[in-house]
């Protein structure tokens, strides 16, 4: 009879991850090398950083960037770029943080809204609604005022504050999943509902879900400086963004330097993260999309 | 009886919604009764909207029922719950239409096979090893159980659904649209490795399709829907020598014969319009808006001397027509000849 | 009308102008006639997409009044090819070469404005599947009357007057109602007549079908080939139809083009391809195919192996791997067959052992 064994597609064979298609992607590749050598900077500010960021010298408040000071020092005294520096680190951390919260519960969220019938579900899409509706920030204030300012509760209540953009994602990817034949197929077979869930719904939901936690990172690093800005993240003297910001606000005329270099700084990252986002959906969009394509022929 | 379908139904959208109106009920399957028998196939053809598909997936309680009872080996399978069920399902599979789409395209080809046998608590040591065999018997290269679906063709991936379709050794395998998916020279490797199968094991198919070509080629006997029911049940070559129904009719005329002298031969298709809504049932036969036969017997009623209940025609929006068209639902039937058939107009078994 | 520079393709003569009674010429070097009396004729269309040639040296023509029927497999390129022919191949894939004689003139040089008149008016398409076919946020009027007002200078009114004609030409019962309802609102077949009336309103003089019946049932199917078969009978037009499914062509067309992995393998009349088949692929799709009249049950005759990938083709015949006839033997697995000229007129074959094919009887 027919012996169709032998014959794969060869040029298949570089499966779905093609490490060299993100190599190709300017935006993407910039996004990454600002993000590492912000990573880089954090985790050698203890060796980077000139001075010590709460090191106040009463002496030398004010000065404008010099040879010693690169940005100068805020009425305090203190080093700006030392500060920066230090900040880096606590951005980054809330932002990876609040990524990786945001996902897990959004995911969690929005795969239980859609995937499942019943009260339970409609219960869940409720909560995402009542959510979304409220302004990120206010409800991260919110958050924050409730439980007080420390970097943990800054990063709690972003991520909550964030959890339900994810899950309306997840969900919105879930439904299109959802009547799939494979899910179907696992299905007659007696799979336990929660188990295809698992092994089959959410690996297939990922990319879309990924793009947006890129999107929450830099909504992140936004948040956690406003919520410093407006004194209620992390407490001074702690170096963070927000609070450079902050402590420069009185000297915008005189001194601009202060706030407008966490400014760039904040500026820098949260183009890192979109140039990131971008990057991935479009790798992993055209995929999809050529591989349909080739199929009318 | 190795499988039985007594009086099924099956609905949807009767539920009360708070905001809008009620939605109107779509009868998607109604009083269908079918049996199955080891090692024959059973073809079961229709059009979209006819209700073939929802049969399908209530053969392997996919859906519930909304009516009727499912019968395993003389067991009811409706009655089961738990491990039963599970040991059921185990015995009737399916084989899905899409190539493309009936596999998860994160897993490799090889857990895909072994999913069935893990969740039955079914997988020994020996595991990988019928693994491969499945792919062996299924004309598959065994090497290539750690690839993912795209790296296949779309035939060598149905070729996977039916590997794991065969994976808990069924007795029943319902095959929905199993090959239409696939180009014209795979469709004959795809057919020809069922028959195979079937003839091995003793299988029962319940083979779902449009085609009508490929339904008589691998079908012993075949049935009609139209509609959510089943308006003819013959033998093969009874319903493809003397069809009965006047939708078969119209079917086995319009389907197109690859020779073109036949081809010009044939009469134009006799049908009317398009199949209607099973939403939305006309009262009495449900084919009457569409039956060329109906009209016919209105315009010469002599033609025919299989009118053994009166005609009285009536006017409806389409013509005059019957009146136990338009009024009364016919219920299938034996014409005599084993052929069962739905119309109160059917055609007389041919001659022998 | 073909005096603008072509923008959207770059077409470098492959070979010198072709005389178009030269038959002798084309004998020889095994190259395809361009017919005088064709209102269509696609010579040597080629397109590429990266790292694959879907197109290959394509060569077809179809005659008013007259039904073409290109039959193949995925990968064949046989609805790429017409798309090339009208430019509607998107980026990344290009055509590099070719030309498209519409009434002697080549369309693939115009572009632009030139070109968009020539679409829909003399050449139109009609889809696979006409949902996505139609916009889904406009009526079947709206959709109707823009089509005639971009080629034509009517008014509203007359325009939708002309349009529900064109819905009761098609058979679609209730025509002025149906004007106001959108795609969603009708059935498959329906949505399907709405394209032909699309494809038909400007009095083309080709139609091209991709597929038309593909995703409807079979007794809409039938009505709809009709109703396309009547409407070429009343205007004289030449309608392409490209399909896989070789009871539609054995009924509806007079000429036959078989293509296989991007190339034409075998073409020539209706009665030719059908009656004596002159390629081995040809003759194996007839016997794999099932039919009303053979002997249920038994075994098919199927073709061994996959699809062509036209990624990672052979290096000689794209059939060879899977040929019952030439598989293994050294001319077919190492150079490309050209089409030739087989035992009748007009009938070609891409196949260096056609004649064993009338020798031993075939189909």
């Amino acid at each position: 009879m027919s012996s169709p064994a032998a014959s794969l597609n060869p040029a298949h064979r570089n499966g779905n991850a093609s490490w060299r298609r993100y190599a190709r992607h300017p935006g993407f590749m910039t996004g990454l090398v600002i993000l590492a050598a912000m990573v880089i900077i954090a985790l050698g500010a203890r060796w980077i950083a000139p001075y010590s960021p709460v090191a106040a010298d009463m002496t030398n408040t004010l000065a404008a960037p010099s040879a010693a000071h690169w940005f100068g020092t805020d009425q305090y005294g203190r080093d700006v770029l030392s500060r920066l520096v230090w900040g880096t680190g606590i951005s980054l951390q809330v932002a990876f943080s609040v990524m990786v919260i945001s996902i897990v519960l959004g995911v969690a969220l929005g795969s239980a809204a859609a995937f499942f019938d019943g009260w339970l579900a409609r219960v869940l899409v409720a909560i995402i609604d009542i959510l979304l509706a409220f302004p990120g920030f206010l409800l991260a204030l919110a958050l924050v005022a409730a439980r007080g300012s420390s970097l943990s509760s800054v990063i709690w209540a972003i991520a909550i504050a964030f959890a339900p953009r994810v899950a309306a994602v997840m969900r919105a990817v879930v439904l299109t999943i959802r009547p799939r034949m494979f899910i179907e197929a696992s299905t007659s077979i007696g799979m336990a509902r929660w188990k295809i869930l698992l092994v089959h719904v959410v690996p297939n939901s990922l990319p879309p879900v990924i793009v947006v936690a890129t999107v929450g990172a830099a909504n992140a690093v936004l948040g956690e400086a406003g919520l410093s800005y407006l004194g209620l993240g992390v407490q001074p003297p702690a170096p963070t963004w927000g609070n450079v910001i902050a402590d420069g606000q009185g000297f915008l005329a005189s001194h601009p330097m202060i706030s407008l270099s966490a400014g760039a700084c904040i500026a820098l990252l949260v183009i890192a993260f979109n140039l990131l986002g971008d990057g991935l959906r479009d790798t992993l969009d055209p995929q999809m999309r050529r591989r349909a394509d080739a199929r009318t022929l | 009886m190795l499988f039985q379908i007594d009086a099924v139904s099956r609905s949807f959208g009767a539920k009360h919604s708070v905001l809008r109106s009620k939605k109107p009920v779509v009868q998607a399957v109604d009083g269908v009764s079918l049996h199955l028998d080891a090692g024959e196939t059973l073809g079961l053809v229709g059009e979209s909207g006819s209700g073939k598909s929802t049969l399908g997936r209530l053969a392997v309680r996919l859906l519930e029922p909304s009516a009727g009872r499912i019968f395993l080996d003389g067991v009811d399978i409706g009655t089961l719950g738990g491990r039963q069920l599970r040991a059921m399902r185990a015995q009737v599979q399916m084989v899905f239409q899409d190539p493309y789409g009936s596999l998860d395209p994160r897993r490799t080809v090889g857990a895909a096979i072994a999913e069935p046998m893990k969740e039955h608590g079914a997988w020994r040591a020996d595991g990988p090893a019928k693994v491969r065999e499945l792919m062996c018997t299924v004309g598959l290269n065994p090497e290539h159980a750690t690839r993912y679906p795209h790296e296949f063709s779309g035939g060598q991936r149905q070729r996977i659904g039916i590997a794991r379709a065969l994976a808990l050794n069924p007795k029943v395998l319902v095959l929905d649209e199993p090959v239409s998916a696939l180009d014209v020279s795979i469709q004959a490797q795809i057919i020809n490795l069922l028959g195979k199968l079937q003839r091995e094991r003793q299988l029962a198919y319940l083979f779902i399709a449009h085609d009508l070509a490929v339904v008589r080629h691998v079908s012993h006997r075949v049935a009609v829907m139209y509609l959510g029911r089943i308006v003819e049940l013959a033998a093969r070559n009874s319903l493809y020598a003397s069809p009965a129904h006047p939708y078969t009719e119209s079917l086995l005329a319009a389907v197109p014969v690859a020779d073109p002298a036949a081809a010009r031969a044939k009469p134009r298709a006799r049908v009317l319009g398009e199949i209607g809504s099973a939403a939305n049932l006309p009262g009495g036969c449900r084919f009457h808006p569409r039956c060329v036969r109906a009209r016919e017997l209105v315009a010469r009623p002599g033609s025919a001397n299989r009118a053994t209940i009166p005609i009285r025609p009536v006017d409806t929006r389409y013509g005059p027509l019957p009146h136990a068209c338009v009024h009364d639902d016919p219920t299938l039937a034996d014409r005599g000849d084993g052929t069962f058939v739905a119309c109160h107009y059917p055609n007389a078994a041919a001659a022998a | 009308m073909n005096s603008s520079l072509p923008a959207v393709f770059r077409i470098p003569r492959r070979h010198a102008p072709a005389d178009a009674a030269d038959a002798s010429d084309s004998i020889r070097t095994g190259e395809t006639r361009i017919d005088p009396e064709a209102v269509l004729e696609i010579d040597g269309i080629r397109t590429v997409f990266p790292g694959a040639v879907v197109v290959d040296d394509v060569s077809l023509s179809v005659r008013p009044g007259r039904t073409l029927a290109v039959v193949g497999e995925s990968g064949s390129g046989k609805s790429m090819t017409f798309l090339s022919a009208l430019g509607l191949v998107a980026p990344p894939g290009r055509v590099t070469h070719g030309r498209v004689l519409l009434d002697g003139v080549d369309i693939a040089r115009l572009s632009g404005e030139a070109l968009r008149r020539v679409r829909g008016a003399s050449i139109s398409m009609i889809f696979q599947d006409p949902m996505t076919a139609l916009n889904p946020v406009f009526t079947i009027g709206e959709q109707m009357t823009t089509l005639l007002r971009a080629h034509e200078r009517v008014s509203r009114s007359a325009a939708r007057a002309r349009a529900a004609g064109l819905l009761e030409r098609v058979r679609i019962p209730e025509a002025r109602a149906r004007l106001d309802a959108y795609p969603h609102e009708l059935s498959g077949g329906m949505r399907q007549r709405v394209l032909i009336a699309m494809a038909v309103a400007l009095r083309p003089k080709v139609v091209i079908a991709d597929e038309p019946t593909t995703a409807l049932d079979v007794t809409v199917q039938a009505q709809i080939l009709d109703l396309l078969a009547d409407l070429q009978q009343e205007t004289n037009m030449a309608m392409v139809l490209i399909t896989h499914d070789l009871g539609l062509v054995a009924r509806y067309a007079q000429d036959v083009a078989v293509m296989y992995a991007g190339r034409v393998v075998e073409r020539g009349s209706l009665e030719r391809v059908f009656g004596a088949t002159r390629h081995p692929y040809t003759q194996a799709l007839f016997r794999s195919i099932p039919d009303l009249e053979g002997e249920p049950g038994c075994a098919l005759h199927a073709i061994e192996g996959n699809p062509p990938d036209v990624a990672a083709l052979p290096a000689g015949c794209a059939f060879e791997p899977r040929c019952a006839m030439g598989r293994g033997r050294a001319n077919c697995g190492s150079m490309r067959p050209p089409l030739v000229e087989t035992d009748a007129a007009a009938h070609v074959s891409a196949c260096f052992f056609w004649h064993s094919l009338a020798t031993t009887g075939s189909a």
